[in-house]
Parts: structure tokens; C-alpha cells; sequence
């Protein structure tokens, strides 16, 4: 009876520890959707190449991952910037280009982001091993691995800077304006094309940290953006599309249910459960959770 | 101050504006008054560069402001308050009007001027912390207001400020345009509602199918048997 609960608390704090990274890459994609009113699918691949960035450091530099991530993050900021500047702009700017298909740019851009890498590194899978990636915690009988934590933990503030960013800057106070009615922010003197291309690079920094934060305990290959794009556009959905918090929130479900899956239906089902629970967004609360709070 | 001159503008292949010429001068207040679809949203995001111009001229202070960006004109101190109002709809009613005081000197004078703009709406004062898309139709007006006030504007441009208000707060909205005049900031507005703004301002102009059909002081245009007919339905 005991081990039962002890099983049931480590699985539920591993999920949430887990959902706090999800979370980090999950706000990135919802602050792009926010301003540009787009899906950016390319979002996986931008973790991807931010996990690379940090690898390359911890494994030919000997720079520890967490440390590594202040490397990633400004790199990713300036490819982030460069896409957008030069790339999705310029699909902007066509009149005769509906905006629902931009989003077909941001595939294009995950599928050469994806090559490139894979010619430089070639398809193997990779690991970063650090003197505590496999240490843990224990509280009580519940053991809790250490990457897990300090990725949390890090995580949580990131999140936090980011919102008094967003809520105590005129910089961020004009990400946001922008998000809720651009040509509004444009009467009163924002740049507007400056803050997109800004809020893409903050996008990609924070899915370069989430990344790194998630490189002691994946394996990494080219293929891996994928898997975060899904699971990215899964926490968007269920937060309420563009809602920060939403994200915040939604991360940690998915990561919970994922956690709850893996240890009581199989490992191999555990990204299932967050598809049911994206199917059941869909259909039973298609404002996702921001719409519970909403007046 | 603000001289537009053979603006021509279309949308695609549909031309909206022909030959638009007018002016507006420091302190005045100028109307520009016409029914829907008779281009007056138009010449006003001409004016603060939010579509492409396809031929003229537009010049504020001395400078050609024709094919620059939005936010620019903004700085240089033309502000629109948009049709609709077009709050931050999910930022308080303080961060509105923070966002409407970004430049450089608008922002040093931020704390001042937001409390100059509380003493004239205090109804925004005790909402500072809502967000605006709680606010009733009216109060969204004096914010929207509030907001393009913040920018200490050199030319404030009105896009249809009574529009879906009550009559009561449609006159209490004018007075305060007014009083806002007064104190010395250039006002353009667009109105559809003719009586009381041509009543109010110095100078208004007639549009019609996208062109100017007549012009002159709020007094003579009243007199206008054209005008008469067309808007005041005598």
C-alpha cells in the first residue's frame, strides 16, 4: 500500500518538474502565435538546433549544459531575428499570400534547419552525461533525479523574468499591444515589424533554453525537433492560443499526464496521453484554459 | 500644418479618393464630414501612413510624410485614434495609456500627463487597474482619448468619436474634444454626426464618393441648402 503512493508521488512531481520545461519551449511558440498570428512549426526545430549549440559546447568545450544555455540562447535570439527579418517577412509583405499559408514557410524552414544539422552531425543519436545526471534526490522513500529539479527551477525563472518583461517594459508592454491589435500599437508609434522580429528571437531563445535544460536527460538528434513541435503546439492549444499563462499552466499538465502515463499504462503510450488530452481540448473546451479564467 | 494635396488613393484596383486636397492649420479644428463609404477613414489612414498612397502629397510641418512608415508619423506627432476605439482590449487602463506615451519626451512627462488625463476622466482614475475590455462603450471612448493624449500630440486625429454612444455621452465626448482644442492641439476629426460637430468646429470639409464636394466654416456649411438636404434631412 505504501509503495503504492510512493510511486504515485514521484510520478506526479517528475511529471510537473518535467512540464516546467515544456512549458519554457511551449511560451516561446504561443508568444510567436500571439504577435504573428501564425503556427510556427518550425518551433521543434529551433529546440533542436539550441540543443545542438549547447552540446557542442558541453562536448568539445567542456562547457556544463547549464551554462551552456547562456551560449544558446543569444545564438538562437540572432537566428530567430534573421528568419524573420529575412525570411517570413518578406512572405508578409505579398498582399496575394494569405496569411494561413505563411505557415507553410515555417515547415520549409524546420525541414532545412533539420538537413543542415543532419549533414553536420549525421543522424546518430547523442548524449551529454554530467557528474549529476544521474544523481537524484530523496524525499522521503521518493527519489528525484537532479537534472529534473534544477532544470524546474530554472525553468520557473525564466518564466518569471519573462513576465515582468512582459508586464513592467515598454518593450514588453509593446509585444503585448502588438499581440492584441497591431495596427492599434502602429497609431501609437510602435514599430511593429521591429517587435516581431524581436518576439520571434525571444521565441527561439526561450525554445534554445527549454532545449538545453532537456539535454541531460534526452537523447538529441535531428529528428527531435519534431517531437517538441507536437508537444509544443498540444500545451498552445490546451493554454488558449497566444495566452502566456495558458502555456505556463498547460506545460505542466501535458508533462503530469505524460509522467502519469509512462509509469501506469506503458512508456511506449506516454505521448498518446497528451494527444487524448489534445482531442479532448478540442472538442470540450476549444478556448483552451485561458477561456476558464476570462471573465 | 498638415497640407494634403491631389491625394489619390486605391485599394487594389479600386481607386476610393480622388484629388483629395485640404489643409489644416496649427490650433484649428477641422472636420471632415461625409456618409459611409464616402472615404473618410480612408484619407485619415492615408494621412497616418497605415495604407499606400497612389499619387499627391502629404506634408506635416514642412516635412513629406507620404510614404512613411506608421510609427514615425506617430513620432513626429500626428495620433490616431481609430474607428472602434481599438483598446489593448486584455491591458489595464493604465497600460493603455502607458503605451500611448512611448517617445522619448512623452514619456518624461508620463506621470504628469496621466494625471492631467485622470483630473479630466476620473472615471478612468478609479478603473486604472481593469482592463480595458471591461470598460462600458463610453469610458473606452475617454480612454481611447486618454490614450492619444498621453502622446502629448501635436495633431490629433479623431476617426468617429460618438460612434455607438449614447447621445448624452456623445455630447459630453464633443466637449471634451473641445476643451482638448482649447488648450491648443490641433484637432481632425471625421463625424457622421453633422449637426453638432460642424456646430463645434472651425473648418470642415464635404466629402462625397471620395472626393471633396465643398468646404468651408461650420457656420456657412450649416447654411449650405446641399448640406441641408443631404445630412440634416431639412
Amino acid at each position: 500500500m505504501e509503495d503504492m503512493w510512493i510511486k504515485f508521488g514521484q510520478t506526479v512531481i517528475c511529471g510537473i518538474l518535467l512540464g516546467g520545461m515544456y512549458s519554457l519551449i511551449a511560451i516561446g511558440m504561443t508568444l510567436i502565435m500571439g504577435v504573428m498570428k501564425i503556427v510556427n512549426l518550425a518551433h521543434g526545430a529551433l529546440v533542436m538546433v539550441g540543443m545542438y549549440v549547447t552540446y557542442v559546447c558541453a562536448t568539445y568545450y567542456g562547457i556544463d549544459p547549464y551554462i551552456g544555455m547562456f551560449i544558446a540562447m543569444p545564438v538562437l535570439f540572432l537566428l530567430g531575428c534573421l528568419i524573420q527579418k529575412y525570411m517570413i517577412n518578406r512572405l508578409v509583405e505579398v498582399d496575394s499570400i494569405l496569411p494561413e499559408n505563411q505557415v507553410l514557410l515555417t515547415v520549409g524552414i524546420m525541414l532545412v534547419l533539420t538537413e543542415v544539422i543532419r549533414l553536420i552531425f549525421n543522424s546518430d543519436y547523442r548524449s551529454v552525461t554530467t557528474s549529476y545526471s544521474s544523481e537524484a534526490i530523496y524525499i522521503g522513500a521518493m527519489s528525484i533525479s537532479v537534472p529534473l529539479v534544477i532544470g524546474f527551477i530554472i525553468a520557473m525563472a525564466f518564466t518569471f523574468l519573462l513576465h515582468m518583461f512582459l508586464t513592467n517594459t515598454d518593450l514588453g508592454k509593446s509585444i503585448r499591444a502588438t499581440a492584441q491589435d497591431r495596427d492599434a500599437a502602429v497609431y501609437m508609434g510602435v514599430n511593429s515589424s521591429k517587435i516581431t522580429m524581436i518576439t520571434f528571437g525571444l521565441g527561439a531563445a526561450l525554445a534554445a533554453a527549454g532545449g538545453s535544460l532537456l539535454l541531460p536527460m534526452f537523447y538529441l538528434f535531428p529528428d527531435v525537433g519534431h517531437l517538441f513541435t507536437a508537444k509544443s503546439f498540444i500545451i498552445t492549444i490546451l493554454g488558449g492560443l497566444g495566452s502566456t499563462w495558458g502555456a505556463a499552466i498547460g506545460g505542466l499538465i501535458i508533462g503530469l499526464a505524460e509522467s502519469l502515463g509512462a509509469t501506469y499504462i506503458s512508456m511506449g503510450y506516454k505521448d498518446v496521453v497528451g494527444l487524448v488530452i489534445f482531442l479532448l481540448v478540442l472538442l470540450f473546451l476549444p478556448g483552451g484554459i485561458r477561456s476558464l479564467v476570462k471573465r | 500644418m498638415l497640407k494634403v494635396a491631389d491625394l489619390d488613393v486605391a485599394y487594389k484596383d479600386v481607386q476610393v479618393l480622388w484629388d483629395i486636397t485640404f489643409e489644416v492649420n496649427e490650433g484649428e479644428f477641422v472636420a471632415l464630414l461625409g456618409a459611409n463609404g464616402a472615404g473618410k477613414t480612408t484619407t485619415l489612414n492615408a494621412i497616418s501612413g497605415m495604407l499606400n498612397v497612389k499619387k499627391g502629397k502629404i506634408e506635416f510641418l514642412g516635412q513629406d510624410i507620404t510614404k512613411m512608415p506608421g510609427y514615425k508619423i506617430a513620432e513626429l506627432g500626428i495620433i490616431h485614434v481609430p474607428e472602434g476605439r481599438r483598446l489593448f482590449p486584455e491591458m489595464t487602463v493604465r497600460e493603455n495609456l502607458e503605451m500611448g506615451s512611448l517617445f522619448p519626451e512623452a514619456k518624461a512627462k508620463r506621470k504628469e500627463t496621466m494625471k492631467k488625463i485622470f483630473e479630466q476622466f476620473p472615471i478612468l482614475e478609479e478603473k486604472k487597474n481593469k482592463e480595458a475590455g471591461t470598460l462600458s462603450g463610453g469610458q473606452q471612448q475617454m480612454l481611447a482619448l486618454g490614450r492619444g493624449l498621453m502622446a502629448l500630440p501635436k495633431l490629433l486625429i479623431l476617426d468617429e468619436p460618438s460612434l455607438g454612444l449614447a447621445p448624452v455621452l456623445v455630447t459630453q465626448i464633443f466637449n471634451n474634444i473641445k476643451e482638448i482644442n482649447n488648450e491648443g492641439v490641433t484637432v481632425l476629426q471625421v463625424e457622421q454626426n453633422v449637426v453638432q460637430t460642424l456646430k463645434m468646429c472651425h473648418r470642415a470639409y464635404v466629402l462625397e464618393n471620395g472626393r471633396i464636394y465643398s468646404q468651408g466654416t461650420g457656420e456657412e456649411l450649416l447654411n449650405d441648402e446641399h448640406i441641408k438636404e443631404a445630412y440634416l434631412g431639412i
